[in-house]
């Protein structure tokens, strides 16, 4: 599914260049829970992030589901994060004007969906987190953990076939964290693809793979054997 | 992504602000409602002088004879009735600009008939006098040829001394006394309406030879009249002939170029310029008010927006993360100042309507209400939310996604 070749990604800090990731080569099949570890600096939130098309790298090609898109325009890579890949942040980014199901919508409306179409798939997105009944609240009426489930109702509402999720837990406590993982590993279990980042070992181990980051490049790449 | 669903994401944004969103848009509100008011002064001013034309007749002069001074001391408006039925041959003969004159003596004085009696004025002339001053005939007919020159015992009447005569019952036929002598009346006048300073339709004429005969032959002996409108044959040749005509004036009564004139010119057009003119000068000032109150309105909403733009950069990221593209985010902030600067705009006309209310109810100014003044509002106001909003949204649509969500 996704097949990165020789990925460099260098920022420029004033005077020094910032090495962020160092010729990573990755290849991650359909259906994997992959966990990527590392301390702050390692670059595997940089790597997330031009895996889910949000950042584009220095040099190196990206194949996803076997499309060179190193070369894709901004249009393009905005269709494909709309399509196949869905977020879910630390700090939940939800639109705080918006009740939780237009925040679930909010996807479905850059697709063009109609609105019969947007609201079924809105409330089963709701439905699957377990948030039916709350699909009027406004993010500001809701715990951490429940705005977490409308933010990952919102990254599955379009199917996607890949969810990246940047440390999902780190702003939860850790009974709440269980539920979130819970919901994840559900979702794996349906076949989605997900990506997690997390620096937190015993998040990390609800992944069947576990990559270990440091200094722009991958040092620790094995399945989890203990799951 | 639809345009009702940008739509509604942008009121969103805008209802969560709604004090900052009208305190934005009021350089559009006066800069709207300036064009309303101006538009309204102008057409109200234009529609005036239309009526007043149609109304007093166009490219019409009065002359009237003046108090003379005599070695010093006025002697009153009426003293003197300079005027003679000469002076109009002569000027008819010498100056081909003048296509007709109606000469005028006039009294006030009281009417009777049906069991009521009314004070008027009433007026001796010719049928010029209907032809120049624009009247028309509800009923009845002019004077006929033999009525003029035989000095019959005919009249005219206006609408005012109909109502108070005869009611509305038809005044043609019947027999009124001016002055204790019976006329017969043969024409009932159409309606013109009041003036500020006169009811046009109080009126009554009759011809100049019976006038002079019957009514005014001590206040008019001779062949003496009061004043003549006269007829210039074209608008261009207004100016000169009232010139022309004061030369002749000068000439036939022995009056020296710079000497006390024992008569008047009103030149009607002269007011209706000044009218207009008036009117004009403050339509440039509105005008002014106005490009500059949308101009610095544009500016305020290119401000707002910027800053709005900064605050929800984080928002822009989360956006684009889950699928915005660029042209999302530029049509939703377009749309976004779009509809401040459109709130602006029925605010704008909303107090614009007020103003022109309030001016015409007030000052008894004439305002007409254009409503091309509302379409052009409409296209003002949002052409330039398009204008100042496009740099904001532009910005906002070009932001990197990841430094967007990065943004704190």
């Amino acid at each position: 599914m996704i097949n990165i070749n020789a990925i460099t990604k260098e920022y420029i800090m004033g005077d020094n260049k910032l090495l962020a990731l160092n010729e990573v080569d990755v290849s991650i099949k359909e259906g994997e829970f992959v966990s990527i570890m590392g301390s702050s600096g390692s670059g595997k939130s940089t790597l997330m992030n031009i895996i889910g098309c949000l950042d584009v790298p220095t040099s190196g090609d990206y194949y996803f589901r076997d499309k060179n898109i190193s070369n894709y325009n901004s249009n393009m890579l905005a269709e494909l994060r709309n399509k196949d890949i869905g977020f879910i942040f630390q700090n939940f980014n939800l639109l705080p004007r918006l009740n939780a199901i237009e925040n679930v919508t909010l996807p479905l409306l850059y697709s063009g969906k109609n609105v019969k179409e947007r609201t079924k798939l809105s409330l089963e997105a709701l439905e699957n987190v377990g948030l039916k009944d709350r699909t009027n609240h406004k993010p500001n009426q809701l715990s951490g953990g429940q705005q977490q489930r409308v933010s990952i109702a919102r990254a599955i509402a379009g199917n996607p076939k890949l969810i990246l999720a940047d440390e999902p837990t780190g702003a939860l406590d850790s009974n709440t964290s269980l539920e979130i993982m819970k919901i994840l590993n559900d979702l794996n279990s349906k076949g989605i693809t997900i990506i997690l980042v997390t620096h937190e070992k015993d998040i990390a181990q609800y992944g069947s793979r576990i990559i270990k980051m440091k200094d722009g490049k991958i040092i620790e790449d094995k399945k989890n054997v203990s799951n | 992504m639809s345009l009702i669903d940008l739509i509604y994401l942008s009121q969103k944004s805008l209802r969560s602000n709604i004090l900052r969103s009208v305190l934005t848009s009021l350089g559009i509100i006066i800069g709207v409602s300036s064009v309303i008011t101006m538009i309204s002064i102008g057409t109200g001013a234009r529609l005036e002088v239309e009526q007043q034309i149609e109304r007093f007749g166009s490219n019409n002069l009065i002359l009237r004879s003046q108090s003379s001074n005599n070695r010093g001391v006025s002697m009153g408006n009426n003293s003197a009735n300079s005027l003679t039925l000469k002076d109009m041959e002569a000027l008819k003969n010498e100056l081909p600009a003048i296509s007709a004159i109606a000469p005028r003596v006039s009294l006030s004085t009281q009417i009777i008939a049906n069991g009521n009696n009314w004070l008027t004025t009433v007026t001796g002339s010719t049928n010029d006098y209907f032809v120049l001053g624009n009247w028309k005939f509800e009923n009845g007919r002019k004077f006929q040829e033999d009525e003029i020159n035989s000095g019959s015992r005919v009249a005219i009447i206006g609408k005012t001394v109909q109502k108070n005569l005869f009611g509305t019952d038809s005044p043609i036929d019947e027999v009124i006394r001016i002055n204790k002598v019976p006329f017969t009346v043969i024409g009932l006048l159409d309606a013109k309406g009041g003036t500020a300073w006169a009811d046009l339709d109080d009126t009554i004429i009759v011809p100049l030879k019976t006038a002079k005969q019957r009514l005014v032959a001590k206040k008019f002996p001779g062949d003496q009249i009061r004043s003549m409108t006269i007829n210039v044959s074209s608008s261009e040749l207004l100016f000169k002939t009232e010139k022309d005509i004061d030369t002749v004036m000068r000439k036939l009564h022995k009056i020296s170029a710079n000497g006390n004139p024992d008569f008047v010119i009103r030149n009607y057009a002269q007011f209706l310029n000044a009218r207009q003119e008036s009117s004009r000068v403050m339509s440039i000032l509105l005008a002014t008010v106005a490009g500059i109150s949308l101009i610095v309105g544009g500016i305020g909403i290119m401000n707002i927006m910027l800053v709005t733009v900064t605050e929800r950069t984080k928002e822009i990221g989360v956006c684009m993360s889950v699928g915005a593209k660029k042209r999302d985010v530029l049509l939703q902030f377009l749309i976004e100042s779009l509809m401040i600067s459109l709130i602006g705009g029925c605010l704008g006309i909303a107090l614009g309507l007020g103003v022109i209310f309030g001016v015409s109810e007030y000052f008894n100014w004439k305002m007409s209400l254009d409503y091309m003044s509302l379409v052009l509002s409409f296209v003002f106001s949002s052409s330039i939310g398009v204008i100042f909003g496009f740099y904001p949204a532009r910005k906002a649509a070009s932001l990197n996604p990841i430094d967007a969500l990065r943004y704190e």
